[in-house]
């Protein structure tokens, strides 16, 4: 199997701490849920990644360097 | 009116309304299907009832006491003489029936089951996900259920015969029971006989009975059924439809208990879910049906009244026939027609279902219908309004206008108004306005006084009314040069298709505009009509003018560069006059100059043989460019550009220079020079031009592609050639000998080798005929400077129009085997194939000529289909995307406050201020230089700014040392 995360074009995806989350979650001011979302069989997924938790990624921009996004994983 | 105050709406519900609700707020029940009486009054309880709101003016309204106008109309009811189901639920009508009991009325789950779903359904909704999906889930598990959890009744299927008919499915016992048992007993044709005793053995059914059952005089029990069906492997049940009516149905649903119905996610407080079959249909008010009087007096009602007084009239049939005892197939088919009537009430556009039509023949136009698509209520009349103030008309050129600027047609001027305050500085001009009169142009058409009267301003009054202006009335004089307008060409396909013009007020009858806009717009003069909007409030106008004025457009948000410049002959008149670099005399240099700012030649290029002085090209050019620009690049032609100090060294000015889509010296004087430079820029590079390539002369004719005779024999040679060599292939080909590409078929391969030897032979003819064109040939200096037309269009006129193709493949259809009856069958040859010999100046052969126009037919179709369905996914993509809004966090969220974007574009930057290309990256030393030369006079002050030289200050003899101290150690309190 093609592990996708190695690919050049996929992305950083971690899944984000608890205590992380909750500061995310305060900044925008939102519900876990007010978050897009990503399909728990996305194969970009980390392994460890369940139903529930948030990811954060990380893309590589020309015009900021780095552009973070967070979803929130779903079946 | 002005005194309502705005309200805020908190939330909207959707749901059913209760019988007892349309009742309450009906003004009256409806009994009488007729409108008006012989004296033409509305008759009371009738349609017309004067209680259901006002449309004639001067009557007053019987329930609210206004006047129409102010009156919205009020409801009124039918009560039905039966239920009738009502079309808009009939799918949630046969899930329902399907997922409950068909006794108890209980959702045919479990508690358990039932808890799981109600959990879905929350979950769902807070992930913004459709609830449907868990619904139909629900019933989907609900109707595998044979027989009712809570009270065992057995449950069948429900058939749904649309539009409104909804049957209970039974297997019974079929009649002819004994003949199929018989008939399996006797086996087919190589089947064993089975003789009773056997069966009877077989099925532990008494022998006696068997023999009852087969003689017919016993109905077997279904287990017996079921014994026999397996013993002989056949089926002995037929379908039982029983027709559920809605009466049966609406008993069937009133018994389904609240915290079943919320377990499918319907709010059962607010829609029960036999509310969905109408036993009191409410009555439009007159307003939203009014009857029109025609030139003959006779009045002529409303598609909706035509279908009410059908509904009143069978509802009174099915009453009378009810109350005299009819019979029962009577009151069923009467129902019918009541449930068809009220069907086609709310919807006469339903499959399956004739549509109710007018006496003419033509269909009624009913509730749904004026609702429903492009003219309906939502997309003609509340997304999309007819306007005031607007004007269209035939657009055509005008190259003295700027670009910011449009001509508007006296005739038009005169219609469309502007509101004047008058105040004590402008009431001289608003007297002058009046006193012009409407017919004049700068006059006025209309005034209003502080006490809020509107007075008409006519030929007769105007004098007296101007002498009345006083500072306070209200003036709507005549669009004048300078006034902002809205200009639009549709496609309205982006941001750049809708621009805010300044008002140029010209004679004639078209809209003109400068040539430069025509790219945004994609307008051409071909007959093209525009939109104008004039603005009527301070706001709208001080908006468009700061965010719509077509300078500020000059950049695209769709690549970040420049969608505004030089065109078509601009691009030919800039290439003629800066690519050889010629020289003018100071007469002929003053002349291109005469349209822009430059009123004063610089000094002269140097002086000629005959000692006067004379002007290059490319210095008349560089009067245009800031005195500061600094630019060098690769340019249209292939050489290099190179702008010092405002001045163009060296280089030829063409389409990546000056040209639309992103010409590299436009687009950098919009971006460090600002718009307003840029647009002087275009409007003069533009005019000179013009100029340039009047001075030059240009013009293009047959004689401009037409090649000696020795160069086209050459041609012809060389597509003689060709065809040798295709006809070589196809030899190699029948004898088998042609190696097939890899992954092609044999025949694939030939194809592709004839294809590739014809374009081969086209493009060398192209070459020949290219040989004899020289570099001032018109349409060699429009191919190379970028203006129009390329090398190939040139290669189709003089050398050879090529081959002509449909689905990228040489024309292979038309007859059997062959592609016109001209050719033998399976003739594979070039000719027989769509190959054009012949160049557009030599002429096409009428074979030539119909192969041509195949091709052709094809780009036509490919643009009309293409058109449509990028038209249908844009709309599609912008209701999509219109409720996105960027918030002051910088995220993008939708209206429910969900994030679509944690940063604008995921970097939170403009496209219009960042460039898509690769190339096109922000120099930001280069932008942080510029502007600290510009912003501090002296290197000094700049070194002090930034810090690198600290100024020696007298404070302290120590202080040098110290601050240096201080930089060494990073940690400090501040
Ligand atoms: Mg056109
Ligand atoms: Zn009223
Ligand atoms: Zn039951």
């Amino acid at each position: 199997m093609v592990d996708v995360s190695q690919h050049e074009l996929v992305p950083e995806h971690t899944v984000l701490e608890e205590d992380e989350l909750e500061d995310v979650l305060a900044e925008y001011d939102i519900d876990r849920t007010d978050l897009p979302k990503i399909k728990r069989t996305d194969p970009a997924l980390p392994d460890e990644a369940e139903i529930g938790d948030v990811i954060e990624i990380v893309r590589d921009s020309r015009t900021t360097d780095q552009a973070v996004v967070y979803r929130l994983v779903v079946d | 009116m002005r005194n309502t105050t705005p309200k805020d709406i908190g939330s909207i519900n959707f749901g059913l309304m209760e019988p007892e609700e349309y009742r309450e707020m009906s003004a009256t029940k409806i009994i009488t299907a007729d409108t008006y009486d012989d004296d033409g009054f509305p008759i009371d309880m009738g349609l017309m009832d004067p209680r259901l709101g006002v449309i004639d003016p001067g009557l007053e309204c019987k329930t609210c006491g206004q006047h129409s106008g102010s009156c919205p109309g009020h409801f009124g009811h039918i009560e039905l003489a039966a239920p009738v189901i009502h079309v808009g639920f009939t799918k949630l009508i046969r899930r329902l029936l399907r997922g409950t009991c068909r006794e108890c009325s209980r959702l045919l789950l479990t508690e358990d089951e039932k808890e799981e779903f109600r959990q879905q359904i929350d979950q769902s909704r807070k992930l913004g996900r459709d609830v449907n999906d868990v619904t139909k889930a629900a019933i989907r598990q609900a109707r595998k259920k044979d027989r009712c959890p809570h009270c065992g009744e057995i449950q069948y299927d429900i058939e749904h015969e649309k539009p409104t008919t909804y049957y209970e499915v039974q297997q019974v016992l079929t009649s002819e029971y004994s003949q199929r048992i018989a008939a399996a007993m006797q086996g087919g044709e190589d089947g064993e006989r089975t003789t009773p005793d056997e069966l009877a053995e077989e099925t532990e059914i008494d022998l006696t009975r068997i023999n009852e059952i087969l003689s017919g005089s016993f109905r077997p029990r279904e287990s017996q059924r079921k014994a026999i069906e397996k013993a002989l492997d056949i089926d002995l049940t037929e379908e039982d439809t029983n027709k559920l009516m809605p009466s049966d149905i609406r008993d069937w649903f009133e018994a389904i208990p609240d915290e079943d119905v919320e377990a499918l996610g319907i709010d059962a407080e607010r829609s029960r879910p036999e509310w969905m079959i109408l036993t009191v249909l409410p009555v439009p008010p007159v307003t939203a049906r009014p009857s029109i009087t025609l030139d003959n007096g006779q009045r002529s009602e409303d598609d909706l009244t035509h279908k009410l007084v059908d509904i009143i009239r069978i509802n009174q049939r099915f009453m009378e026939n009810r109350e005299a005892g009819a019979p029962q197939l009577i009151i069923e088919d009467l129902w019918e027609l009541l449930q068809y009537h009220v069907t086609t009430f709310m919807d006469n556009e339903i499959s399956g279902t004739p549509p109710a039509r007018h006496r003419s023949g033509r269909p009624l136009k009913t509730l749904s219908q004026r609702l429903k698509g492009k003219e309906g209520r939502f997309r003609g009349s509340l997304s999309g309004k007819r306007v005031n103030f607007s004007a269209r008309t035939v657009i055509s050129p005008d190259p003295t206008l700027s670009l910011n600027e449009v001509g508007v047609p006296d005739r038009v001027a005169k219609e469309m108004t502007q509101t004047m305050n008058v105040t004590e500085r402008n009431v001289a001009d608003a007297r002058r306005y009046v006193s012009n009169g409407p017919e004049a142009h700068p006059g006025a058409n209309y005034v209003r006084r502080p006490d809020g009267r509107r007075l008409k301003v006519t030929e007769k009054n105007c004098e007296e009314l101007a002498k009345k202006i006083e500072p306070g009335w209200e003036v709507n004089r005549h669009l004048i040069d300078g006034d902002i307008v809205i200009f639009n060409r549709q496609p309205s396909l982006h941001r750049m298709s809708i621009m805010a013009h300044e008002v140029v007020v010209m004679p004639y009858k078209t809209f003109r505009l400068n040539t430069v806009v025509c790219p945004p717009y994609n307008a051409d003069f071909d007959g093209d009509e525009m939109n104008m909007h004039a603005l009527q409030n301070e706001e709208a106008r001080a908006e468009a003018r700061v965010l719509m004025r077509v300078q500020e457009q000059i950049l695209s948000p769709r690549f970040g560069e420049n969608i505004i410049g030089a065109i078509q002959d601009h691009i030919s008149g800039t290439y003629l006059l800066t690519h050889d670099n010629p020289r003018f005399n100071e007469t002929q240099a003053l002349d291109l100059l005469r349209a822009t700012r430059i009123d004063e030649l610089p000094e002269p290029s140097g002086i000629d043989d005959e000692g006067e002085p004379f002007w290059t090209g490319r210095d008349v050019f560089s009067e245009l460019l800031p005195d500061d620009l600094n630019l060098e690049f690769t340019g249209t032609v292939g050489d290099d550009v190179v702008i010092e100090d405002g001045q163009l060294l060296e280089g030829t000015i063409a389409e990546d220079e000056v040209g639309e889509f992103g010409g590299k010296i436009v687009d950098t004087i919009t971006k460090v020079y600002g718009n307003t430079r840029a647009r002087i820029f275009i409007n003069e590079v533009s005019t000179l031009a013009m100029r340039a390539i009047m001075h030059f002369g240009f013009s293009i004719g047959i004689d401009d592609e037409t090649i000696p005779e020795e160069a086209e024999s050459r041609i012809d040679e060389t597509i003689d050639d060709a065809y040798d060599r295709v006809e070589e292939l196809i030899e190699a080909y029948e004898r088998g000998e042609l190696e097939s590409l890899p992954g092609r078929t044999i025949d694939e391969t030939l194809e592709m080798k004839i294809m590739q030897t014809l374009s081969r032979a086209r493009d060398n003819a192209g070459n020949i005929a290219e040989e004899h064109f020289t570099e001032d040939n018109p349409a060699v200096v429009m191919a190379n400077s970028g203006a129009r037309g390329s090398m190939l269009n040139l290669t189709q006129m003089a050398g050879a129009v090529g081959q002509q193709a449909v689905r990228g493949e040489r024309i292979n259809r038309g007859y059997e085997d062959r592609t016109l009856s001209h050719y033998k069958p399976d003739d594979l040859s070039a000719e027989a194939h769509g190959f054009v010999e012949n160049s557009y100046t030599s002429g096409l052969t009428p074979r030539e000529f119909f192969f041509h126009a195949m091709g052709g037919r094809e780009g036509l179709v490919d643009t009309a289909v293409r058109t449509s369905k990028s038209g249908y996914l844009q709309r599609r993509l912008i209701n999509a995307l219109s409720e996105l809004e960027t918030q002051y966090d910088g995220t993008v969220r939708d209206t429910s406050d969900t994030i679509v974007q944690f940063e604008f574009g995921e970097d939170g930057t403009s496209p219009v201020m960042v460039s898509s290309s690769e190339e096109g990256d922000v120099d930001v030393e280069q932008i942080a230089d510029r502007i600290l030369e510009s912003e501090f006079d002296s290197e000094a002050e700049k070194e002090e700014f930034l810090g690198s030289k600290p100024e020696p200050t007298n404070l302290s003899e120590h202080a040098d040392s110290r601050r240096i101290a201080e930089d060494v150690e990073v940690t400090s309190d501040d």
